[in-house]
């Protein structure tokens, strides 16, 4: 009886039904292109072994929206919402391609002089993007600025800022540590895949074996009583804006390092979007309060495949995004409350029938 | 002419694991004041959300007019003339007195709101609530009473037969309370057929013509006000005998035990005047005093929520600097705030959380507890303070107002304070659980923790307390033994301001 309740209340669920539509996606795919969910492995020209298919290249390119989503979780959690991310992401490009080239800016001739500086380039721009997530944060606790407003700033001001810091200059390198970030793979697995794992696990276990997610619910669902509780509700929500900057600066170093270069216009652009569109599907509620990290990875997984599918297909570029914003409203009329309790109800009311059968 | 207005027969309704209403009977006359009793999850509310189509019941008709209905819908209910004004004032506090009268129906005029007569009305609506206001408020700026007004003003305007008066008198001071009488009287004269639900059994004698009460879902009885006492009428709605209620006996402090608190003329200017007191180890201090006259903001300095800017704080014998919460729980504190609903209970969050949550404040995130251990200490508080709930994974929103209270309590008990400062704890909730509440406050005082009870009843602060400090106009009026007559009380709350008088 209990096992019965527990399941149609799963059945309710959000995230239920976000499974169920990554389902639904894949398979439309399936019939169309019955190649659609093949994976191989592939020798490339160097001798590696690569895994291949459409899934793999699902996951490889989610990653940089599911590490921002997972911050994004925690932030919407609180009841907040961070739109810098998608600037972060540009300046975390910036300042890894900075430290890359710094060649060019010291050198007349042209020509990839050094790479010394590698460590720099991954930890200054992670360690800027925390301190910009602080930033956020810090306006959202003490200064008590609404979050849309507190992350607007860096939003606008994030990119002009990566504009400086490469003089308006769009930097290229070829040194492959750096190029291995984005494109290179560890036993046939491309390593975004591999990061993105690493992170995942890391912020659950961070969230759900410490009483930190709890602390964060706490607060997103009732913040003056959390107060009174004894919860320090400014250090939770420093904590969770500079985790979320310092995951878009992740973010940024695989996009910079998947193009090899900087693009301080483009690199980013609309990830803030999908990074809260990602939660919501994953079944978290904008309001805040209880949130689920792993509806997240699959909110974030939907975005993909519905992107791929649509890329896949050959739908003119122009339409892609049309296409993409009506598989999303499908989605999300899917998840709605009344579709979801009609959907069970109906469970229910057949699963009462097929009772009463057995006892006639 | 006493002819039926509304008739409800065979009331049934279950939820997942309970039978909230089982066979419940209710007839409402046109023209009387009918008060609906009974505990917390007695099936008050249940049914009266049956009636204004929020649930759905298994069995049972609903006759209004001697016509059956089946409202589907809130709305439905209103336009068939059934109106609800609920415990929680749930009105939008960012509009104006006017606008929230006529929310959904504003006077229009050219396809556009004609604002000149919704404010001319609305001051006509008030003023029969005999209230004099400016409707172009914010309605946020108002008092509690005159958003009460509002809201009834609100529901009787759309041509009401029945109006559903849910616990409308809990955040109300007596005088608000008279004059909410007086408009209950005068809508009694209109005919409208009123039900009304409180936990102030005074209250009930004072206006209601008829009661009715349920216990656990069921029909106990429907009585004529005048033909029941009051002993008869609680005995009735616990079912067990009222005398073990009224067996509580007074903490006994030790002549010389040490000081738990004291305070030393602590204030924040324009806000709480200098107070001082202490509380010795052991000791039940009781805060009488009027809604509003100091008492939640001197608790609040106590507990570091405000920080006062002049005065000293000592507890155990050691100056503090009280800058949050936490460095009050800390100090062995602990603080049950008066409205339970938003700074109280984290309503999404489980029995557990909410019981675990401020032993986890103390130990920081980085050291949380165990699993089994939170299990443990939930169970056992749900067992002490006999919690009713069906396991420790329910959402505390979801469980009735008495025991959400508990929960609040447990969570503050499991921090094993020296010193418990409950604002209001009784507040809102059946003579069970208050009487519970109180008994557990003594229990405390007796293993040696201290106590400081706020409470704007005066006979139960005169019931528990050893000693009673009496708050007036934002400062400390009096501080008088335990064994004070409640007439005395009375006296110093509505003297004059001594000030004004020297002045």
């Amino acid at each position: 009886m209990k096992r019965k309740l527990a399941g149609n209340a799963f059945l309710k669920s959000k995230l239920f039904w976000a499974i169920v539509a990554e389902f639904l996606i894949l398979l439309v795919g399936f019939i169309l292109r019955p190649d659609f969910l093949s994976i191989q492995l592939r020798t490339l020209a160097d001798g590696t072994r690569v895994l291949y298919g459409t899934p793999i290249d699902i996951f490889n390119r989610s990653a940089e929206i599911t590490l921002i989503a997972m911050g994004m979780t925690l932030v919407i959690a609180l009841g907040g919402t961070d739109i810098s991310v998608g600037a972060l992401v540009a300046v975390a490009g910036a300042i890894a391609l900075k430290f890359l080239r710094w060649d060019v800016l010291i050198y007349n001739t042209p020509g990839d002089y050094t790479v010394k500086p590698y460590f720099y380039a991954i930890a200054v721009p992670l360690i800027v993007c925390a301190l910009m997530g602080l930033f956020n944060g810090s306006l959202i606790a003490k200064l008590k600025i609404q979050p849309i407003i507190a992350t607007l700033i860096l939003m606008v001001g994030g990119r002009g800022i990566a504009q400086i810091i490469t003089n308006g200059k769009q930097f290229t390198t070829q040194y492959s540590p750096f190029k291995f970030i984005g494109n290179g793979s560890i036993l046939g697995i491309p390593f975004p895949i591999i990061i993105t794992l690493v992170v995942v696990v890391a912020v659950m276990v961070f969230v759900r074996k410490t009483s930190f997610g709890m602390f964060v619910e706490s607060v997103g669902i009732n913040p003056s009583a959390s107060r009174l509780s004894g919860l320090k509700s400014g250090t939770i929500i420093m904590i969770v804006y500079t985790l979320t900057g310092f995951l878009s600066g992740i973010s940024g170093l695989i996009y910079s390092s998947r193009i090899s270069s900087n693009d301080s216009n483009n690199a980013g652009l609309g990830y803030e979007m999908d990074a809260i569109l990602a939660v919501v599907i994953g079944g978290t509620s904008m309001t805040g309060g209880k949130f689920s990290l792993f509806g997240t990875v699959v909110g974030s997984l939907i975005i993909r495949t519905i992107t791929t599918l649509v890329m896949y297909f050959g739908v003119v570029s122009e339409a892609i995004m049309a296409f993409k914003a009506l598989i999303i409203a499908v989605v999300i009329v899917l998840q709605s409350e009344p579709v979801r309790n009609a959907i069970a109800k109906r469970r229910e009311r057949r699963h009462l029938n097929i009772g009463g059968e057995m006892h006639a | 002419m006493n002819d039926i207005i509304l008739e409800m027969k065979g009331m049934e309704i279950a939820f997942p694991g309970v039978k909230a209403l089982d066979k419940v009977d209710f007839t409402l006359l046109k023209g009387e004041v009918h008060a609906l009793l009974g505990e917390n999850g007695a099936g008050k509310s249940t049914l009266i959300k049956c009636l204004t189509g929020v649930h759905r019941m298994d069995a049972g008709t609903i006759l209004l007019e001697a016509k059956p209905i089946r409202p589907s819908n809130t709305q439905e209910a209103q336009r068939l003339g059934i109106s609800t004004v609920y415990q929680e004032v749930n009105l939008c506090p960012n509009l104006t007195v006017a606008e929230n009268i006529f929310i959904g129906r504003q006077p229009m005029k050219r396809g556009r709101i004609d604002w000149k007569t919704m404010n001319k009305r609305a001051s006509e609506l008030m003023g029969l609530m005999g209230m004099d206001v400016d409707v172009t408020r914010t309605l946020g700026t108002c008092s509690i009473a005159i958003q009460q007004m509002a809201s009834i003003a609100r529901a009787v305007d759309v041509n009401a037969k029945v109006l559903i008066l849910d616990e409308p008198t809990s955040s109300l001071d007596e005088n608000e309370v008279q004059h909410l009488f007086r408009v209950m009287n005068d809508l009694k004269q209109r005919g409208l057929g009123i039900v009304f639900i409180t936990h102030f059994l005074d209250q009930v004698f004072a206006i209601s013509d008829r009661l009715t009460v349920l216990r656990n879902g069921k029909l106990v009885g429907q009585f004529e006000t005048s033909k029941i006492n009051k002993l008869e009428l609680v005995t009735s709605m616990i079912g067990k005998d009222i005398n073990v209620i009224y067996s509580l006996k007074k903490a006994q402090p030790k002549e010389d035990a040490p000081q738990v608190l004291e305070v030393d003329n602590i204030g924040i200017p324009a806000k709480v005047e200098d107070i001082s007191f202490d509380v010795k180890k052991g000791e039940l201090v009781g805060f009488a005093g009027l809604l509003g006259s100091g008492r939640t903001e001197t608790a609040e300095m106590l507990f570091g929520v405000t920080h006062p800017t002049k005065g000293e704080i000592t507890v155990h014998g050691k100056r503090v600097q009280l800058k949050a919460p936490l460095d009050a729980i800390l100090q062995k504190m602990a603080f049950c705030p008066e409205d339970r609903k938003r700074d109280g209970i984290i309503g999404d969050l489980s029995v557990r959380e909410n019981i675990t949550l401020a032993v986890q404040a103390t130990r920081g995130f980085l050291h949380p507890m165990k699993r089994k251990e939170q299990e443990e200490l939930a169970d056992k508080y749900i067992r002490i303070l006999s919690i009713s709930t069906p396991d420790a994974e329910k959402r505390v929103g979801e469980l009735s107002g008495g025991n959400q209270q508990k929960v609040i309590l447990a969570r503050w008990l499991a921090t094993q304070p020296d010193l418990l400062i409950l604002d209001e704890p009784t507040r809102g909730i059946d003579v069970g659980a208050k009487a519970e509440i109180q008994r557990l406050m003594l229990e405390m005082c007796e293993e040696g923790k201290s106590v400081i009870f706020i409470s704007s009843e005066l006979d139960e602060i005169i019931r528990c307390s050893n000693r009673i400090i009496v708050m007036r106009d934002m400062s400390k009026a009096a501080e008088l033994d335990g064994d004070t007559q409640q007439a005395e009380i009375l006296k110093i709350i509505a003297s004059e301001d001594e000030k004004e008088v020297s002045a």
